[in-house]
């Protein structure tokens, strides 16, 4: 349906994913989860209805206030706890109900970093990192290769012998780091991996983390307050008491509120605003040759050229006119909504296009909320004066 | 299998100030257990030794001498009798006094007037009716009158002299003159509290009223047989047994010595006291092993937890605590055994109990040291086997 989307690929994702709803590169697929704790009286919902869908190779932050259920839900999808409501598939192995054998042989597939990083105080360095190889078809050599490989790209060349006590808190963090890619994890689960790590050590754990995404099809999903570190994600998925409240495609939503902040009307916006509007536009791909305005009706949606090209007719005088052909980044539809005249002109798709729309309502809201802006800056100037 | 890092023995080794006071708890423990199997041991084994050093393969005793310390004897008839029967050698008389043989030293100011009983053990010296070991070089002092030898494990309350002094030792036995002419070794137990040893005719006048009126000898505590070559115990006992009347019981030693080990397991206050003594022994070495090795697997918890994570199955886990346990419980188990040896040698030199350490006592510590550190370990690490790793960290 869609061939050039290359440049494009996770909105396309998304997209296919609407619509199929089943797609073989999902590492993790969160259905209608639910999750308690406590018995009787005492029970209490921790997750509610979480949905929630990884592809290979993404990056998903989880963000959140303390309590809001994102450790929950990595320890559900790490095979750490029992999946008690709803359905969590992980590498196409459902979880729940699965015995015990198949949630040992579906955590072999992952590698943890935790936020303690839990290592031997008997062991070395070195060992603890074999520790994760251990139970895999590793040679001692290549284990030690491997481990020693990972140990230096994390800047701890010289100490792969020093047993943790040796270490300072960030070095044991990286090495448990270490421990959970060493045995070439399809998904990697972190809670907090950056949080004893200083700026420049930390940097590097997320780098590492992205090359693996990118070259390896590592799966990546990690809870973190780390600021600092929210770049390399590609989607942003943020809970609120057990909900998730958004699930953000991080780059997507850059793209799309570089192109709001050409209108005029938006003009004036704060980046957080025009995130707002970015989340609520809505995906729909067209057929070549599919009419997406009709001159003369009702308007009642604004339009965003997310790929793709669109031609504008309109019909004067008898003849019909072909006013303009929109490309990437280009808008139409919102000057009806604006005067709140019919449409002036018809759109139809010049290829297979996709579109980000946006209702009527949530159109005016941001353009209300960008002139009480203006208004606001206006005065906040002449009081100056 | 390919060789994987040997956690439980680098988590046991790692830190040497925590592993000390592991094996000290362990060895404590051991040491517990081997005292109170020890004085168990001792129980048993020091009240049959004067059975076991009786020359014979056949006991003749009152049919109502339930045990040892039991004051009931026999008529010296019946050994007349029993010399006469069929596979017998000859059958001769054991004569004790435990009980009005007061024994008072005259010479010391510090024991003046203060009477201890102490038992006193007559035979035929010439007849080697008991193997004593010391007895041998006093055969002809012993012929004396008013004179015996005595036990050296005695108590010390009798004060009798130490080394050569033991001639200058004055002292009164049931309020007559007592002079002694050396030492032998046989032994005290829980009753006795020391021993004297001296020939039946010194013996009947120092006790001339246990017969109730006859000759102090007439009456016998305990008939020693020795039985032909060739005839086996059992059988001859079983002749005897034919041949004697109802008022004496007839036993193999095997069977004496194990009827009287029985009535001090089973009859004897002290003999259950001992008992719950060595349970109590077992339950603390227990507790004591089980707290060691709980406090160590609940440090490492977390670090447990995130191996179930990465996948490890139960049965690492397993492996894990069982080998950490066997290693401890060994390491523990050494010093102390060596500790308990010595406690052992302090003991009977102290008290002239018998402590010895056998090796079935010592097979049975180790062991019972072993599967107390593997329950402890595999109690430790339960929550381990069944928890989700989540509720771990």
């Amino acid at each position: 349906m869609f061939q050039n989307y290359d440049t494009v690929n996770l909105a396309t994702k998304q997209v296919m994913r609407s619509e199929t709803g089943e797609l073989l590169d999902q590492s993790i697929r969160v259905k209608d989860l639910q999750h308690f704790f406590g018995d009787g009286e005492l029970r209490k919902q921790a997750l509610f209805d979480n949905t929630l869908r990884i592809c290979r190779g993404e990056i998903v932050i989880m963000t959140g206030p303390s309590g809001s259920g994102k450790t929950t839900l990595l320890t559900l999808v790490g095979t750490l706890r029992s999946v008690q409501e709803g359905s969590l598939q992980v590498l196409g192995r459902e979880l729940s109900g699965a015995s015990p054998s198949e949630m040992v042989e579906t955590r072999r597939e992952m590698g943890f970093i935790f936020q303690a990083h839990n290592l031997f105080g008997s062991l070395t360095a070195i060992q603890n990192v074999k520790m994760g190889m251990e139970l895999f078809n590793f040679s001692q050599t290549e284990m030690r290769q491997r481990a020693t490989e990972l140990l230096t790209r994390l800047g701890l060349g010289e100490r792969i012998n020093y047993k943790p006590n040796s270490l300072s808190g960030g070095q044991k963090q990286r090495v448990a780091i270490a421990r959970g890619l060493a045995h070439g994890p399809k998904i990697v689960l972190a809670d907090e991996p950056t949080a004893a790590l200083d700026e420049k050590s930390g940097r590097e754990v997320v780098t590492l983390l992205q090359e693996l995404a990118r070259e390896q099809g590592v799966t990546i999903l990690m809870v973190t307050h780390d600021n600092r570190i929210l770049d390399v994600a590609d989607r942003i998925v943020s809970m609120v008491d057990g909900y998730i409240k958004s699930d953000v495609n991080v780059k997507e939503s850059a793209l799309i509120c570089s192109f709001l902040h050409e209108l005029p009307s938006f003009a004036g916006l704060m980046p957080s605003t025009l995130a707002t509007i970015a989340d609520k536009m809505i995906a729909e791909p067209k057929s070549m040759g599919e009419v997406i305005i009709r001159q003369n009706d009702e308007a009642d949606t604004f339009y965003l050229v997310r790929d793709g090209e669109v031609d504008v007719h309109a019909e004067q005088d008898g003849k019909i006119r072909h006013l303009a052909t929109l490309k990437e980044g280009q808008y139409f539809g919102e000057m009806a909504l604006i005067t709140g005249e019919r449409r002036n002109a018809t759109v139809t798709a010049k290829r297979n296009t996709l579109l980000y729309t946006l209702t009527a309502e949530d159109f005016h809201s941001a353009v209300d909320s960008s002139s009480s802006f203006r208004e606001e800056l206006q005065k906040v100037l002449f009081e100056r004066q | 299998m390919r060789r994987r890092t040997a956690l439980a023995w680098n988590n046991l080794t790692h830190d040497l100030r925590r592993l000390a006071i592991a094996i000290a708890g362990v060895g404590f423990a051991a040491l517990l257990m081997f005292v109170q199997l020890g004085f168990w041991n001792s129980l048993l084994d020091s009240t049959v030794e004067v059975i076991h050093v009786m020359n014979g393969e056949v006991i003749i005793v009152s049919k109502s001498k339930y045990a040892m310390p039991a004051v009931e004897r026999f008529d010296l008839r019946r050994l007349q009798t029993a010399k006469g029967v069929d596979g017998v050698v000859t059958a001769h008389p054991v004569y004790l006094e435990g009980w009005e043989s007061l024994l008072r030293r005259t010479t010391s100011i510090a024991s003046e007037g203060k009477a201890h009983r102490i038992r006193v053990v007559a035979y035929r010296i010439d007849d080697n009716v008991l193997s004593i070991e010391g007895l041998e070089q006093h055969k002809n002092a012993l012929r004396r009158p008013q004179t015996a030898i005595v036990d050296h494990l005695s108590h010390r309350k009798f004060s009798f002299p130490v080394g050569s002094g033991l001639n200058k030792y004055r002292g009164e036995l049931a309020d007559r003159r007592i002079d002694l002419a050396g030492r032998f070794t046989l032994g005290v137990d829980f009753i006795t509290d020391g021993n004297l040893i001296m020939t039946p005719s010194n013996f009947a006048k120092y006790f001339p009223n246990r017969a109730f009126g006859a000759h102090p000898l007439s009456q016998v505590d305990v008939g020693v047989v020795t039985i032909v070559d060739g005839r086996t115990p059992i059988d001859v006992k079983n002749s005897l047994r034919l041949a004697l009347p109802d008022d004496v019981d007839v036993f193999t030693k095997e069977e004496f010595i194990a009827r009287e080990k029985h009535f001090w397991r089973t009859q004897a206050p002290v003999g259950y006291i001992f008992l719950v003594g060595m349970y109590v022994g077992f339950v603390v070495g227990v507790i004591i092993c089980y707290q060691i090795i709980h406090a160590d697997v609940s440090d490492h918890m977390p670090e447990f937890a995130t191996l179930k994570a990465m996948g490890y199955r139960n049965g690492y886990f397993f492996h894990v605590i069982l080998c950490q346990s066997l290693y401890l419980s060994l390491f523990g188990f050494v010093p102390g055994l060596a500790v308990s040896y010595l406690v052992y040698q302090g003991l009977g030199q102290w008290t002239g109990l018998i402590m010895t350490l056998k090796p079935s006592s010592l097979l049975l510590v180790l062991l019972t040291t072993i599967g107390m550190c593997s329950i402890s370990g595999l109690l430790a690490v339960r929550k381990l086997l069944t928890a989700d790793p989540a509720s771990l960290f």
